[in-house]
C-alpha cells in the first residue's frame, strides 16, 4: 500500500478522529488525539504485514509535548508518523508496550528525558539519564545547564 | 530445576572483558538457566540530542560522526537524508556514489570487527586474528579516501565536502580483490567448521514474529528472514543503480546472523566496485541551502541495520529537535526473547550477535570541548592515569614505590 491508500483507509477507519497529511509518496503523518493512539496503532500493525515502530519521538513545543510515533514497514519506502500532543504541565499518553515490545525502552527515554508519563508502561524506571540528573528533564526548553551544573557542583576532572 | 528460590543474579559489565563498552546487564539464573535479563543503559549518556540542536546544518554532521566509533558515515549522512527528506532535494550523482563508497567501506570494516569479536567471544581467537588481519587493510583504504580511518567528514546537506582522490581507486580495488579471496575463504572455514556449528547453532534464536514485535533491522533482522533493507526499500545514494541483493538467513540464531554478515561482506564489495567503476563526473554538492521551516525523516542502512533520524526545522539554521535512533537500540531490548531459557554459557555470544553498539544506543559524545573543558592528548592521559594511580596507593597506605613523586 503507498501513502495514498493508506491515507484513504485511515479515513475511512476513523473519520474525523485522525488527521491525515501525505508529504509525499513515502512520508505520511497522521495526527491522533493521545487516547487513540492504541487502537490506530493495533490497526496499523494488523492492516499493514511488516509494520514495525521504528522508534518515537518527543518534542517540547509551545502548546505542550509533541509524541511522534514513526512507523516503517518492512519492505517498503513508508514512514508513518503518528502524532499526539500531550498537555503540559503533566504530559501523559497511553502506552504502547503493551502493544508491541519496541516501544518499551523509546517510551522509558521520553520520560527521561522530557517528563512524560505512559499509562500502563509495565516499567517505568530511568533508562539513558544519569542517577544525578534524577530530578531534571534535559530535553525541555526550560532546562539549563549552566545552572544545573551549579547545582550539582563541577564534577572534579579526574 | 524450577525452584524460584535457587535464583541467583549474575551481573555482566558495566565493565568486563567481553564488553568494548560500559553496559550492565543483570541475568537472573535457575542453575544454569536464564529466567531473566536486564539492561542498565546509562553510563555513557552524554545529551548529543541537545547539542545537535546548538549547531549549524553544517557543524551537526561532524558532530554526529562521534556519536560511534565505529559507524562514523551512518549517522552523519543519516542526517543529511533527513534534511534532504525536509528540503525536498536530490543530490548530484557524484555526491551519491561519494556516499556509497565511504558507507560500503564502512559496512566491511564494521562487519570484519564483528566476525573477529564473535570469534573472540567464543574462544575461536584464529577467526578474531583473521579478521582483525583483514580489516586493517579497509581501514587503511578508508584513510587514502577520506583521510582518516574512521571519520571521513565528508557527508554534508546536499553533498559531499570534498572529492575522493581517484588516483588512489587502484590501490583500493586491490585491497577489494586480496579481501574477497580472504572473506570466501573465511566464509567457507566457517560454514565448514563443526565446532562453530555445534557452538552457533540453534544458540540464541529470535524467531521472527518476536524480530517484528521488538522491532529489530539489520543482519539481526534478516538472519531471522525478514527481507528488510533499507538500502533496497528506500534506495538512498546510488542503490537503486547498482546490482546487489538483500542476504537473508532463516535460522535467526548465532550462526544465521554470522552467515549474514560473511556474506553481505561479498555483497558490499561488489557494491564498491560498481562504484568505483561508474563514479559519474560533476558537482558533488548543493552548494549552500535555506532549511525552511519543516520536519523530515531520513532512513540508512548501517552496519547494525536501520538507523533512522528525525529533524525538525524552525527556519533558523540549527535543527530545532534532531532524534536519532540508532540501530543497537532496537536489537538489544531483543535479548529478552533471544536469550530467555538459554543458559549462562550461550548468554555472551548472543549478546553479541546484534553486534550491540552502546555508543549508539546512548548518543554519547567522547569528545569534551563542546562546554569549554579541556581536551587532553595521549601524554595528559597518562599523567592522569598516573597520578590517579598515586592516590589509590597513597590511600590504601602501600606500595612505596609508586609513592614516588612521577614528576
Amino acid at each position: 500500500m503507498d501513502a495514498t491508500a493508506i491515507e484513504s483507509r485511515l479515513r475511512e477507519e476513523f473519520g474525523a478522529r485522525v488527521g491525515v497529511a501525505v508529504r509525499s509518496a513515502k512520508r505520511l503523518y497522521a495526527s491522533v488525539d493521545a487516547a487513540d493512539l492504541p487502537e490506530v496503532v493495533r490497526w496499523l500493525r494488523a492492516s499493514l504485514p511488516g509494520c514495525r515502530l521504528a522508534t518515537s519521538t518527543g518534542i517540547d513545543l509551545r502548546e505542550g509535548i509533541g509524541l511522534y510515533h514513526h512507523f516503517v514497514v518492512n519492505g517498503s519506502p513508508l514512514v508513518i508518523t503518528l502524532k499526539a500532543l500531550l498537555a503540559k504541565p503533566e504530559p501523559h499518553a497511553p502506552t504502547l508496550a503493551t502493544e508491541t515490545a519496541a516501544a518499551d525502552w523509546i517510551e522509558r527515554e521520553i520520560h527521561d528525558l522530557l517528563g512524560v508519563r505512559f499509562d500502563g508502561h509495565p516499567d517505568e524506571r530511568r533508562l539513558l539519564k544519569d542517577a544525578s540528573m534524577a530530578g531534571e528533564l534535559p530535553l525541555r526548553r526550560d532546562f539549563d545547564p549552566v545552572q544545573f551544573k551549579e547545582r550539582i557542583g563541577e564534577r572534579p576532572e579526574f | 530445576m524450577s525452584d524460584p528460590s535457587s535464583r541467583h543474579v549474575v551481573q555482566i559489565g558495566p565493565f568486563h572483558p567481553l564488553l568494548e563498552e560500559p553496559v550492565g546487564f543483570s541475568l537472573t539464573v535457575e542453575g544454569e538457566r536464564v529466567v531473566a535479563i536486564d539492561a542498565r543503559m546509562d553510563y555513557i549518556h552524554k545529551g548529543l540530542e541537545r547539542l545537535a540542536q546548538e549547531r549549524t546544518y553544517d557543524m551537526v554532521p561532524i558532530l554526529l560522526e562521534r556519536i560511534c566509533g565505529i559507524c562514523s558515515v551512518t549517522h552523519s549522512v543519516c542526517f543529511c537524508n533527513a534534511v534532504e527528506d525536509l528540503l525536498g532535494v536530490e543530490i548530484p550523482p557524484r555526491a551519491a556514489y561519494i556516499r556509497t563508497i565511504i558507507g560500503e567501506l564502512e559496512r566491511l570494516h564494521s562487519h570484519l570487527l564483528w566476525v573477529g569479536l564473535a570469534g573472540h567471544f567464543i574462544g575461536y581467537n584464529t577467526v578474531f586474528m583473521w579478521a582483525w588481519k583483514y580489516r586493517e587493510p579497509v581501514c587503511d583504504a578508508f584513510e587514502m579516501l577520506t583521510g582518516h580511518r574512521q571519520n571521513s567528514a565528508l557527508p554534508l546537506v546536499g553533498g559531499v565536502r570534498r572529492d575522493l582522490p581517484v588516483e588512489y581507486f587502484p590501490v583500493v580495488r586491490k585491497t577489494l580483490d586480496e579481501l574477497e579471496g580472504q572473506t570466501e575463504r573465511l566464509t567457507a572455514a566457517v560454514l565448514d567448521d563443526p565446532v562453530l556449528a555445534a557452538r552457533l547453532k540453534g544458540v540464541g534464536v529470535l524467531s521472527a514474529e518476536a524480530a517484528l514485535d521488538y522491532g529489530v533491522v539489520g543482519p539481526t533482522a534478516r538472519a531471522s528472514g525478514l527481507a528488510t533493507d533499507v538500502r533496497r526499500d528506500e534506495p538512498y545514494a546510488a542503490y537503486a543503480e547498482l546490482d546487489w541483493k538483500v542476504v537473508t538467513q532463516d535460522g535467526g540464531d548465532v550462526f544465521s546472523k554470522a552467515v549474514v554478515r560473511l556474506l553481505e561482506i561479498l555483497e558490499s564489495i561488489r557494491i564498491l566496485r560498481q562504484c568505483l567503476d561508474r563514479l559519474p563526473a560533476g558537482a558533488i554538492n548543493l552548494g549552500t541551502l535555506h532549511v525552511p521551516r519543516g520536519e523530515g525523516i531520513g532512513r540508512y542502512e548501517a552496519p547494525r541495520g536501520e538507523d533512522i533520524h528525525y529533524v525538525r526545522s524552525n527556519g533558523t539554521n540549527m535543527p530545532e529537535r534532531l532524534k536519532v535512533r540508532a540501530p543497537s537500540y532496537v536489537n538489544i531490548p531483543s535479548f529478552r526473547s533471544s536469550c530467555l531459557g538459554a543458559p549462562m554459557a550461550d548468554v555472551m555470544i548472543t549478546l553479541a550477535a546484534c553486534d550491540p553498539c552502546y555508543s549508539c544506543t546512548e548518543r554519547s559524545l567522547v569528545l569534551r570541548d563542546a562546554a569549554g573543558a579541556r581536551l587532553l592528548a595521549t601524554p595528559g592521559l597518562i599523567e592522569a592515569s598516573r597520578q590517579k594511580t598515586f592516590e589509590l596507593a597513597r590511600a590504601l597506605g602501600h606500595a612505596p614505590d609508586l609513592e614516588l613523586d612521577p614528576a
